[in-house]
């Protein structure tokens, strides 16, 4: 893909992203970077360092969106968040001195299984975190 | 839970997960949401809804480090990213619509879903 094809179809993925990154809190690198580097020929370091732009303007737009009808706690979030930006910038120093297959394969056994965990919670109606949560976002 | 939330405080389970999700960020370059919420939920017990809402605040700061760190001025190409921006801005509005209104329990199963098919990737990279 080039020149005005790629744009259009970046601006879709985008929005495809954005709905992603505002329905499930998530930054959306997981899906941007493959596309970027599959489908639009990047490197994996363009990809990553595209990517983290990305995510930034969408989860300030999403955030600001929920704290307007009162989801969650902008202010909390944020503070929590500080905490884990001081952490990453540990881990990415880590990730210089670990083998990074062995990590990866790790992670993604974790993933799988919340993700089986949580779709097992969700179809079977059994939702014990949500309890008592009636009033939270009154 | 209300009362919890209400709190700017961080509770020590919080800043475990900050913590966790931060580094797993960090030494994994995957974002920390696929982390964050699954603990925030199973962990420290908040609501299926708050946890993807807390979460997505948190990645502000987050990304902020990340930007500051990566060396992404020499290896961004701007316009992609301008591109992809101007989609995602839009999507985000209407994925936080979404979020607010959405059945837990759908959502539940629309995360597990979305986050098996994150561990195919992982493992499939």
């Amino acid at each position: 893909m080039s020149g005005p094809t790629l744009y259009v179809v970046l601006v879709a993925f985008g929005v495809v992203v954005g709905v992603a990154s505002g329905l499930l809190g998530v930054g959306g690198g997981t899906l941007i970077v493959p596309f970027l580097t599959l489908a639009a020929g990047f490197s994996q370091h363009s990809a990553e360092a595209t990517s983290l732009l990305v995510i930034l303007p969408t989860a300030i737009v999403g955030s600001l969106a929920l704290r307007s009808r009162g989801v969650g706690n902008l202010g909390l979030a944020l503070r929590f968040g500080v905490v884990g930006a001081v952490a990453s910038v540990l881990g990415a120093l880590l990730a210089l001195a670990l083998p990074a297959m062995t990590l990866r394969l790790v992670f993604a056994v974790f993933v799988g299984g919340v993700g089986l965990k949580l779709a097992y919670d969700g179809l079977r109606g059994d939702t014990p975190s949500t309890a008592g949560d009636g009033g939270l976002r009154s | 839970m209300a009362s919890r939330l209400q709190s700017l405080a961080l509770d020590p389970k919080l800043l475990w997960i900050g913590l966790g999700g931060g580094l797993l960020s960090g030494l994994l370059g995957v974002g920390g949401g696929i982390v964050m919420v699954p603990l925030l939920v199973l962990w420290a017990g908040y609501a299926q809804r708050d946890a993807h809402a807390i979460s997505l605040g948190a990645i502000i700061p987050i990304s902020i480090a990340g930007i500051a760190t990566y060396g992404v001025a020499g290896e961004v190409r701007y316009w992609p990213a301008l591109a992809l921006a101007a989609g995602s801005i839009v999507g985000a509005r209407i994925g936080a619509g979404w979020l607010a209104r959405i059945d837990e329990r759908l959502l539940k199963v629309v995360f597990g879903t979305f986050l098996i098919g994150v561990a195919v990737l992982l493992g499939l990279r």
